[in-house]
């Protein structure tokens, strides 16, 4: 993981998506509008320098609804951390993506 | 009828991504191409629930989704673990320069196989008794590209040419009208030949039909001519043909490479001297000789001259120049080149890779014998590409003459071995002595206005961390060329690169 937690607005706009709720590649996109092309290898990025983790959905849980198994994603502790600053440096992130505690305050 | 379409599109999503998967690395491609199905199947399925006017964009949207992942694909390409061997042709690595080097090489030599008049000139051999066949020519016109000797000096000289000689042969070349099959003929260039000429130039005739070698009026071709004008017909040879009205028989096929002689020509009529002799007393033509070494000696410059006396009175002069000396190999031209190369080098570039402190204990003699393997590998690779590469541009057009083509084949080897000499050992300064990588992050250190005081000049570093690099700006009494410093193991953690 690189020491210095500057992330560019996308992908702290991709984080704050994830840390909102948006935990897998399409519901990402919808959510901050960029596309595919953009958005999947932004999170693979962020996975490498561990801010998020991905894990495959249970076989029973896809199976029950009759659908491909799924890719979810949620934020580590470095993550959450690193997201924190980024707030900071981009305001408007909380505001673009409400974070759930947010959305429950 | 949207449904169908939407399957359509389905399909040919997968197709894509299928297709995308290709570039993902193998071990991360199934897991890879599982995810983005699963992803498609949603978007699918919401597009499918889906009404109204939006859903007429709804294939495109489906489309363009699919497309994300070749991004996706050659993102993971570049940075996935199992993609690590592809270091070992990553920028500034010595395997890549190599493998650069042997591609260029491989480059020039199928270029010139792929150029008939460069791979002619490759392939082309020597004549045998090259140093003493010798081509005549009027004294003062030697290495001339036109014909200077006249049909009776050659009658004269076959009959009694005082043993100079041991064989004589004679051609000029005239456009003559050839008529090929029924009604079909083209005024071509054709070399009206002494019977003997390729049997004495040691040249084998295929194809030859036997017992017709005597035959007074015999064509042959070059195998270009054979293959444009007979289709590479076997059954040509032994047939009769009109050239200029007058029957003259098919007798074989010469190499195209194996005419070297002045004149560009693809077909030889050979005569007999009966029916060559219908020729003017002074109609000018090319003699080739056979000269006896016995008794008639070259000079220290491979020519031999001849003075021959005149009724009228007076004497004519004549050079015999041999086929050793006028047809100058490709790569002794290039031998030549090199060596002028090589004799230049030191006095365009200094010749010291540097200082490089004996380290004994840190460096094992393998790599020091690495590094020096390298820079020969450079050298010895240079060699093919440019003597490739000068062929290339020297011979590459037919309309140049040989004189020229020999010209721009030297000039273009010269300055092409010595810049590339010049750059291998450029290049060498600049890479690290242990593990070969080229150096980087160059930064300035020291003031010239403190140039008495202490050095300034540029420090570059290894990103394995091996050492450091120090090339003076100024070279000094105390500082004449660079000096590379050795880094002890306890620096490797500023270095992740580092292995």
């Amino acid at each position: 993981m690189a020491a210095d937690p500057k992330l560019s607005h996308t992908a702290a706009l991709i984080l704050q998506a994830i840390h909102a709720g948006h935990i897998y590649g399409f519901s990402v996109m919808e959510v901050t509008g960029l596309p595919s092309g953009t958005v999947y290898p932004a999170m693979r990025r962020l996975e490498r320098d561990g801010l998020i983790i991905s894990r495959w959905e249970r076989q029973s849980i896809a199976d029950a609804e009759q659908r491909p198994l799924r890719k979810y994603y949620k934020l580590t502790r470095n993550g959450r951390t690193i997201l924190d600053t980024a707030s900071k440096r981009y305001p408007l992130l909380t505001r673009l993506i409400p974070s759930p505690e947010v959305e429950n305050a | 009828m949207r449904m169908r379409g939407l399957a359509h599109s389905l399909f040919v999503c997968t197709g894509i991504l299928k297709m995308a998967a290709i570039l993902v690395p193998r071990k991360a491609r199934a897991e890879w191409l599982e995810e983005w199905r699963a992803e498609l199947w949603h978007v699918w399925h919401i597009c499918n629930q889906n009404n109204g006017p939006a859903a007429l964009h709804q294939k495109e949207e489906i489309t363009a989704f699919s497309l994300g992942a070749f991004k996706d694909a050659l993102w993971l390409r570049r940075n996935h673990a199992s993609s690590a061997p592809r270091q070992w042709f990553r920028q500034g690595m010595p395997s890549r320069c190599i493998l650069a080097f042997i591609v260029l090489a491989a480059a020039s030599l199928l270029i010139a196989y792929d150029c008939p008049s460069v791979w002619k000139v490759v392939q082309a051999n020597s004549y045998r008794d090259a140093s003493d066949l010798v081509m005549v020519s009027r004294g003062g016109f030697e290495s001339a590209s036109y014909p200077t000797v006249e049909f009776s000096d050659y009658e004269a000289w076959t009959r009694d040419s005082g043993h100079l000689f041991a064989g004589l042969a004679f051609y000029r070349l005239a456009a003559k009208r050839l008529t090929i099959g029924t009604g079909s003929s083209a005024e071509l260039p054709i070399a009206r030949a002494s019977a003997n000429l390729f049997e004495l130039l040691g040249v084998p005739i295929s194809f030859e039909v036997r017992g017709m070698a005597d035959y007074p009026t015999r064509l042959v071709l070059s195998r270009s001519a054979w293959l444009k004008y007979f289709h590479a017909d076997a059954h040509v040879f032994g047939h009769m043909l009109q050239v200029d009205g007058q029957q003259a028989m098919i007798a074989g096929v010469i190499q195209d490479e194996d005419w070297r002689l002045p004149g560009r020509t693809d077909l030889w009529l050979l005569e007999d001297a009966q029916r060559l002799s219908t020729l003017q007393p002074d109609t000018e033509g090319y003699v080739l000789a056979h000269a006896s070494p016995s008794v008639f000696r070259a000079r220290p410059d491979g020519r031999r001259q001849m003075y021959v006396a005149r009724k009228e009175g007076g004497y004519d002069w004549f050079v015999c120049e041999s086929l050793a000396e006028r047809i100058r190999e490709p790569w002794s031209i290039f031998s030549f080149a090199l060596l002028l190369a090589c004799l230049a080098l030191p006095a365009t570039t200094s010749l010291p890779l540097g200082e490089y402190p004996a380290h004994s204990n840190q460096v094992p003699w393998t790599t020091r014998v690495r590094r020096w393997a390298f820079l020969s590998a450079k050298f010895i690779l240079i060699v093919p590409i440019v003597y490739f590469g000068s062929l290339d541009v020297a011979y590459s057009s037919s309309s140049m003459s040989v004189g020229t083509s020999e010209l721009l084949e030297v000039f273009s080897s010269f300055w092409a071995l010595l810049l590339a000499f010049r750059w291998a050992l450029r290049d060498q300064r600049r890479r690290c002595p242990v593990c070969l990588c080229t150096l980087t992050n160059p930064a300035r250190v020291g003031q010239f206005s403190r140039n008495f005081l202490a050095w300034n000049g540029t420090e570059l570093v290894c990103l394995s961390g091996h050492g450091l690099l120090h090339v003076p700006d100024i070279p000094t009494s105390w500082f004449s060329s660079q000096r590379w410093l050795y880094l002890d193991p306890s620096w490797s953690a500023l270095f992740p690169v580092g292995t």
